[in-house]
C-alpha cells in the first residue's frame, strides 16, 4: 500500500499481525476502513509519516485523520514515534490514539506528557477490543472537528 | 595497689598472661589486704575457658545477625523476581489469548451459518475457555501488582470506604438492604489496596449468599490493644472447615466452578494486602452455615484528629 489516490484516513501502527487483523476487521465492519495504512514497526511509521525510506515519494502534507499507535514496537518504539510526531510542526496536531496491551502507569503518564489524545488498553475480549477500535475510529473520523 | 593503699577491702582484676609454650591464659585475681602483716592475700582463678566462651558467643551472634540480614535480602530479591516474573508472564499471555478468543469468534461470525449446532457449541467452548483463562490472568496480574507497587499510607475512613464499595457494586436494592454495617474505626493504610480487600470480601459474601432465602451480610469491627479487627460475616453456603488452611492459597477453591464461579485469587489477594499492612487474616465457617472473614490491622501510632 504505497501510493494512494485517495487520502489515507487511518494509520495503524501495529506489529502483532493478529491484533492488526482484529483492528482492521473492526474498522471494516463499522465502515471506517476505506483508507487505512498498516505499518508494522516504529521505523516504518516514521518513514511513512515523514516521507522517507520506501515512502520517500509520499506527499507528506497529506495526513491521516488519526494514528492508532501500539507502544511495544520493533526498531523504534511507540513512545519515540509519538515524540517525533509531536516534535514536527507538520504532524504536531495529528490525533494519536495509543492502543496497547500495557497498562503500566508510567506508559500512561509518559504518553500523556507527550500529548497523546487517547490511551486505550487492548481488551483481551474480542468484542470489547473490536468495540474500542471502532469507537476510536468513529470518534476521530466522524465526530471530532479538526482545524482545516 | 593504689586501691589497696586507699583502704579498699577487696580488689578484682583480670589479666592475660603468656605461658611458656606461647599460649595465653586469662587469670582473674581477687586481692585482699592483711594490714597488720603488711601483706596482700591474693587468689587467682583461671578464667580462660569462660573468656573464650564469651568471645565465641559474641562471634556467634554477629554471624547469626549477618546471616539473617543476608537471607532476608535474598528472600526479598527472590520475592521481587517472582512478582516481576508473574507480571511479565501474565502480561505476555494476554496477547495470544486475545488471538484465540477473537479468531474463534470470527469463525462463528463468518462461518456460523455453515456450522451445525455441535460445531457452534465446540467453538463456544473454545471461547469460554479462553475467557476463563483471561480472568485467571487478570487476577494473577492483579495479585503480582499488589506485591510490586508502592503503598501510600494515609488515614482511611472505613465506613465511607465500605459504603463506596457497595455503591460501586451496583446492587439491586433488596441486596443492598441485606448488608448491615456496624461502626468501623479509622484505619491507616493504602486506600486503593484496602478498597480491594473490601471489594473481594463483600463480593464473596454476596456470591455465596446468592441461593439463600434470606441472606444477611454483616460488616463490623472489634478493637483490641494496638489492633483493629474488621470482619465480613454471611449466612451463605459457607465452606468445609477442614480445609480452612487452604482458603487463602492462590488458585485454591473449595467449591467447583459450577457451584460458584471464581478464580481462587480473591482471598489470596486479601491476605497479601493485609500482610503488607502488617496485619493478619482469619476465616471460619461451616458448610451451609455461613462464613466469617476477619482481617486485623495494626492501629497507627499517630492518632488522626
Amino acid at each position: 500500500m504505497k501510493n494512494h489516490t485517495h487520502s489515507v484516513e487511518i494509520l495503524l501502527v501495529e506489529d502483532n499481525p493478529r491484533d492488526a487483523e482484529i483492528s482492521l476487521r473492526a474498522l471494516k465492519t463499522n465502515k471506517l476502513a476505506n483508507h487505512i495504512v498498516h505499518v508494522k514497526d516504529g521505523q516504518e511509521a516514521l518513514d511513512w509519516l515523514f516521507g522517507a525510506g520506501e515512502y520517500v515519494d509520499r506527499d507528506v502534507n497529506q495526513r491521516p485523520k488519526v494514528v492508532l499507535l501500539d507502544l511495544k514496537l520493533p526498531k523504534v518504539d511507540g513512545i519515540e514515534v509519538l515524540r517525533a510526531i509531536r516534535a514536527d510542526p507538520r504532524t504536531q496536531r495529528l490525533p494519536v490514539v495509543v492502543l496497547t496491551s500495557s497498562r503500566e502507569e508510567q506508559d500512561v503518564v509518559r504518553t500523556c506528557d507527550l500529548g497523546v489524545n487517547s490511551y486505550i488498553v487492548k481488551p483481551m475480549d474480542f468484542e470489547k477490543f473490536s468495540a474500542a477500535v471502532a469507537q476510536a475510529g468513529h470518534y476521530w473520523l466522524l465526530i471530532n472537528q479538526e482545524p482545516a | 595497689m593504689d586501691s589497696l593503699n586507699t583502704g579498699a577491702m577487696l580488689v578484682g582484676f583480670e589479666n592475660r598472661y603468656q605461658c611458656k609454650d606461647g599460649s595465653h591464659r586469662w587469670l582473674r585475681w581477687s586481692c585482699a589486704p592483711v594490714v597488720e602483716y603488711g601483706q596482700i592475700y591474693a587468689v587467682a582463678h583461671d578464667i580462660t575457658d569462660r573468656k573464650q566462651a564469651d568471645v565465641d558467643m559474641r562471634q556467634l551472634n554477629a554471624d547469626l545477625d549477618r546471616r539473617v540480614v543476608e537471607r532476608t535480602a535474598q528472600l526479598e530479591a527472590t520475592n521481587r523476581e517472582l512478582e516481576a516474573f508473574t507480571y511479565s508472564v501474565s502480561h505476555d499471555l494476554r496477547s495470544p489469548l486475545r488471538g484465540v478468543d477473537s479468531f474463534s469468534r470470527m469463525v462463528i461470525e463468518d462461518y456460523g451459518p455453515k456450522l451445525d449446532d455441535e460445531g457452534r457449541r465446540l467453538l463456544n467452548v473454545v471461547r469460554s475457555e479462553a475467557q476463563r483463562m483471561g480472568a485467571l490472568i487478570d487476577d494473577l496480574l492483579q495479585f503480582s501488582r499488589v506485591g510490586r507497587q508502592e503503598m501510600r499510607q494515609q488515614s482511611v475512613d472505613m465506613s465511607v470506604l465500605v459504603q463506596d464499595v457497595i455503591d460501586k457494586l451496583n446492587l439491586p436494592v433488596e441486596r443492598q438492604q441485606q448488608i448491615v454495617i456496624g461502626p468501623l474505626p479509622l484505619a491507616h493504610g493504602d486506600h486503593t489496596l484496602l478498597q480491594q480487600v473490601w471489594v473481594n470480601l463483600l463480593s464473596n459474601a454476596l456470591k455465596f449468599t446468592r441461593h439463600q432465602p434470606s441472606p444477611v451480610i454483616e460488616v463490623g469491627a472489634t478493637q483490641a490493644v494496638g489492633l483493629c479487627t474488621y470482619y465480613v460475616k454471611d449466612n451463605g453456603a459457607g465452606f468445609d472447615a477442614r480445609f480452612v488452611h487452604k482458603l487463602f492459597g492462590v488458585f485454591q477453591r473449595l467449591h467447583t466452578e459450577d457451584e460458584f464461579e471464581g478464580t481462587g485469587v480473591g482471598l489470596a489477594l486479601v491476605q497479601r494486602i493485609v500482610q503488607r499492612h502488617g496485619g493478619t487474616v482469619r476465616a471460619s465457617g461451616e458448610v451451609n452455615q455461613g462464613a466469617a472473614f476477619y482481617f486485623s490491622l495494626p492501629i497507627a501510632k499517630e492518632s488522626p484528629a
